[in-house]
């Protein structure tokens, strides 16, 4: 089966018998899967941590003859991965006892199904397991997302800068950040409610949203956001966030004609930190240009000049 | 046993399902082949092999529509378990290949 780029949910299994991946590839073809099959518990190991699965069918008995890692072993590693411990699991297995089958459900697996299948049963079953594991995915995401203003929340940027930063050093690859501040956010608030206030922002949000794909806007806080722009070099970051300031600048408030409401910009670029950057290194540089766009009249974009860091 | 005695043929639950006749064919197909490899793994003295070749057979066999070859493989795996000396397990294999030969595609 050759790995298609798709948008289907993924559904391994894991099982040493062919004549049962034979049945599963017939048996599920007609559900809205991408189906992946593994002979051997390293095999589908290797696999799952590949392709990452929404659901994986696994083999209690796997590995009968060889007496290598079972079902419940495969489980085990799935547990101890960050990148798998989520997935739904069900066991299939044709001789488990009760104390087996409550062994998989306490040690985390999801569902059970009996060899030989009933077959609608075994595709429910299947179907059950996506609709779980679509809810955990939407929590994992709404955990993460900004409920004013639908931007990625703070935690989000966070660990995203840091891994950007990460990737930018290892592969030597651009990446620039702005900062983004809201001017005379708090005057904006006292004399218009802060109802008002709620609404520029959820405005700017959706301005800082019209950028290109690869740009990830993220509300840092407040009335600041934060813009990681991974491959862009200084110089195109501070063209992205000088339009995202005109756009701002000319953005029609018909509740309230003739208003302007304006926003501050700080811009670094990564390769203006010396030696190995940290994540709050790059965030408050990018916070010190912001501060000098406050302070040389607002409404503009500062950069970030090289700096050499203490360390 | 009545398994061995009964002489009327065996065709799949599945024979009719279009999804099916494919991989049914294919198992009846491999079917002799899977029975040699018992009976190699028997003269072997390999209850490894011999359990996962009957175990497969147990948790596959069904869903093909053939149940009663699954009950006569479970009855192989299950004397290979109990570590019955090979009188049984030969008499066992039989009893599965008896009701193997009743199947017709």
């Amino acid at each position: 089966m050759t790995a298609l780029p798709s948008n289907l949910p993924k559904v391994l299994a894991i099982d040493d018998s062919v004549l049962i991946h034979r049945l599963l590839q017939v048996r599920l073809q007609h559900e809205q899967i991408q189906l992946f099959g593994a002979t051997s518990a390293d095999v589908g190991i290797k696999m799952a941590r590949e392709l990452r699965p929404d659901v994986v069918l696994l083999d209690i008995e796997l590995d009968l003859k060889n007496q290598g890692m079972d079902g419940f072993g495969v489980l085990q590693v799935f547990k101890a991965d960050p990148d798998l411990q989520e997935v739904s699991v069900i066991f299939i297995s044709a001789t488990a006892t009760m104390e087996e089958r409550v062994r998989a459900l306490d040690m985390g697996a999801s569902d059970f199904v009996a060899k030989p299948f009933e077959i609608v049963e075994l595709q429910a079953r299947v179907r059950s397991a996506l609709r779980v594991q679509h809810l955990v995915k939407m929590l994992a995401q709404k955990a993460q997302v900004d409920g004013l203003t639908g931007l990625w929340n703070r935690t989000y940027f966070d660990r995203r800068l840091t891994q950007e930063v990460g990737e930018a050093i290892r592969h030597n690859r651009s990446l620039s950040l702005v900062m983004c501040d809201v001017d005379g956010f708090k005057k904006l608030n006292d004399e218009r409610g802060h109802p008002f206030g709620d609404k520029v922002l959820e405005r700017l949000a959706r301005i800082l949203q019209t950028g290109r794909g690869s740009d990830i806007a993220c509300r840092y806080g407040g009335e600041e956001f934060g813009i990681i722009l991974p491959n862009t070099v200084g110089s195109e970051a501070i063209e992205v966030a000088d339009r995202y300031r005109r756009a701002i600048e000319q953005e029609v408030w018909p509740s309230v004609p003739g208003m302007v409401i304006t926003a501050s910009f700080g811009v670094a670029d990564v390769f203006v930190l010396s030696g190995t950057p940290t994540t709050e290194d790059f965030i408050s540089t990018a916070d010190a240009a912001l501060y000098r766009a406050k302070v040389n009249g607002r409404n503009r974009v500062e950069a970030a000049v090289a700096m050499h860091l203490p360390g | 046993m009545r398994l061995s005695n009964d002489q009327t043929t065996l065709r799949s639950e599945f024979a009719d399902d279009p999804d099916m006749v494919g991989i049914v064919a294919l198992f009846i197909h491999e079917l002799p082949q899977r029975l040699a490899a018992m009976h190699v793994a028997i003269a072997a003295a390999d209850r490894d092999q011999l359990r996962m070749l009957a175990h497969q057979l147990k948790g596959a066999a069904g869903g093909y529509g053939f149940p009663k070859l699954g009950e006569a493989a479970a009855l192989v795996d299950q004397a290979v378990r109990a570590g019955n000396d090979d009188n049984v397990i030969r008499s066992r294999v039989g009893m599965l290949a008896a009701v193997a030969a009743r199947i017709r595609p």
